[in-house]
């Protein structure tokens, strides 16, 4: 019995080259269909973010008055914070999705598609970087709306656009590896709980410059920091190299590391 | 028959079933929460990781105009964090009701001679309970990194109290949208405003230091008041002031919401 989501696969199978590409655009598609489908799975990923930014301007606004401060507009602050996050949840809720399919058994029916096993990667990968760039986009037209300026031009958005879907990359290999060791929704608070504090404990309030005590000791070394501090510089000045490649570094190791985490779950799962 | 309807029998007739009622209602949502530590730990933790995150990120913003006279942030923190875990550990009893008329066991209590009143405010004793507990919880742990009750152990007192008293009206609006939809996930959705009211007043930072429309609706929240009477003992002292916006606050809340909630109640009953 075909499903609309073998379907696609098996179409895929069929078809001669590109197997790889083509069955993970066919997962991509079913998962991004379910935005209509199940818009309450989605829908708090897109306005948390935008809620995020619009709150911490607001609350927080004073801390732009702290000698040292780059800016003097607390939204320009916030706004790349709750972009990264919420395309980082993104890929969070890829996870999610992955472990209603793995209770229902459909993921079953994935895995006995004749379709290369790296899709089912490759698949949710390209859906989390598609429901990023929608977060990122809301997120900005919103922040805009709310003051936000590119002081560093348009190569601030490219640096914005490069955080965002890196820390949805490394939310994706994080989200569907505990989902494929835990297999069920067990997982999906430490990938919520995991996510958050590895982006909390770095400079998401305020700068290295102005923190004081233990949270200055954790955030200079967390390499989300560098993430940050690349997806942030368009909004705080000129974009520069000096402040670019920390956070590209750390989004290829630890998107690698992430995916590479998904990889080995999935055999596991394949072995049982 | 289970545990629970049998201590629901009446054994004395009179106001005196009614109270005993009540309370093995209470006793039992108390002890759903002591057996359930799972569901009430984010709300035991989240509240002390964003008062230590802001301690250490916001720490030299005490110094910024408009900023009351405090030791250190943590001090201005607590009636943030007793506000902000009372809150969200208020949405765990919320769910539970809804759990009990997902499941039915709410029909079975209604099946049985028990007082339809203390089905609710069993529930809302819990709430009740569980508030004191987080409210006496964070001021005991935050005592050792530095918070000084300037009210002394009185304060103490009245803030636990206060949060007994916040705990029993969110409590009440939860209950009223559980009876109201009998869906736990309804419930689960009033999170992100709960989320919002808290964002949107002086929980986190003083509304002197707001600007524009976030400081008007800091200015009409009654959260702020709530929050500024709890800090209020913490920073400034023992004043009637202080107590009546810890007190009377949640009370006036309590008043709206518990009305809403037996109006919800009846409405359920007649639809029966």
């Amino acid at each position: 019995m075909s499903t609309p989501g073998t379907h696609v696969l098996a179409h895929a199978e069929q078809a001669p080259g590109g197997t790889v590409v083509r069955s993970a655009r066919g997962i991509a598609r079913r998962s991004l269909r379910s935005i209509v489908r199940l818009p309450s799975a989605f829908f708090p990923a897109l306005l948390m973010p935008i809620f995020q930014a619009i709150a911490f301007s607001g609350t927080f606004f004073a801390i732009t008055k702290i000698p040292g401060f780059p800016t003097d507009r607390s939204i320009n602050w916030f706004l790349p914070l709750a972009a990264s996050m919420g395309a980082g949840f993104s890929g969070i809720g890829i996870g999610f999705a992955t472990i209603r399919d793995l209770e229902s058994g459909f993921f079953d029916r994935l895995r006995m598609a004749p379709a290369p096993r790296t899709s089912l990667l490759l698949g949710p990968l390209f859906a989390a970087w598609i429901r990023g760039l929608l977060v990122l986009a809301s997120v900005l037209i919103v922040g805009f709306a709310f003051g936000a300026r590119l002081e560093g031009g348009p190569m601030g958005l490219v640096t914005l656009t490069a955080g965002g879907l890196g820390i949805a990359t490394m939310g994706t290999g994080w989200g569907l590896g505990l989902a494929y060791r835990f297999r069920d929704m067990r997982a999906a608070a430490l990938m919520q709980l995991t996510l958050f504090n590895a982006l909390f404990l770095t400079n998401a309030q305020a700068p290295l410059s102005v923190m004081s005590g233990w949270l200055h000791a954790v955030a200079r070394v967390n390499p989300f920091t560098n993430v940050l501090r690349l997806a942030r510089q368009g909004f705080l000045g000129d974009v520069t190299w000096q402040d670019s490649w920390g956070g590209l570094l750390a989004i290829v190791v630890l998107s690698v590391l992430a995916l590479l985490f998904a990889l080995s779950g999935l055999r596991r799962l394949a072995d049982d | 028959m289970s545990a629970a309807t049998v201590t629901l029998v009446p054994s004395a007739p009179g106001r005196g079933v009614w109270w005993a009622q009540t309370w093995a209602m209470s006793k039992r949502s108390i002890l759903a929460i002591a057996r359930q530590p799972a569901l009430v730990m984010p709300s035991l933790i989240f509240p002390l990781f964003f008062a230590a995150l802001g301690t250490s990120s916001f720490g030299k913003a005490t110094v910024l105009p408009g900023f009351p006279r405090v030791n250190s942030f943590l001090d201005f923190s607590l009636a943030g964090s007793v506000v902000q875990g009372v809150l969200f550990g208020s949405v765990t009893g919320g769910t539970a009701l809804a759990t009990d008329i997902e499941l039915g066991f709410f029909d079975r209590l209604l099946a049985t001679p028990t007082s339809r009143v203390s089905i609710l405010l069993g529930r809302l004793a819990g709430a009740a309970a569980f508030g004191a507990f987080q409210a006496l919880f964070f001021t005991l742990v935050l005592i050792p990194f530095g918070v000084t009750i300037e009210a002394g152990l009185v304060g103490v007192l009245v803030i636990t109290l206060s949060g007994a008293l916040t705990g029993m009206g969110i409590g009440g609006f939860t209950a009223a949208m559980a009876l109201k939809t009998g869906s736990s996930e309804a419930v689960q959705g009033s999170f992100p405003l709960l989320f919002i009211a808290l964002f949107f007043s002086s929980a986190f930072f003083p509304r002197q230091t707001m600007q524009g429309v976030y400081r008007h609706v800091a200015n009409v929240n009654p959260m702020s008041y709530l929050v500024e009477g709890v800090r209020g003992l913490t920073i400034d002292g023992l004043t009637l002031g202080h107590v009546a916006g810890a007190l009377l606050v949640p009370a006036a809340i309590g008043v709206v919401s518990i009305g809403l909630s037996l109006r919800a109640l009846s409405g359920r009953l007649a639809a029966r």
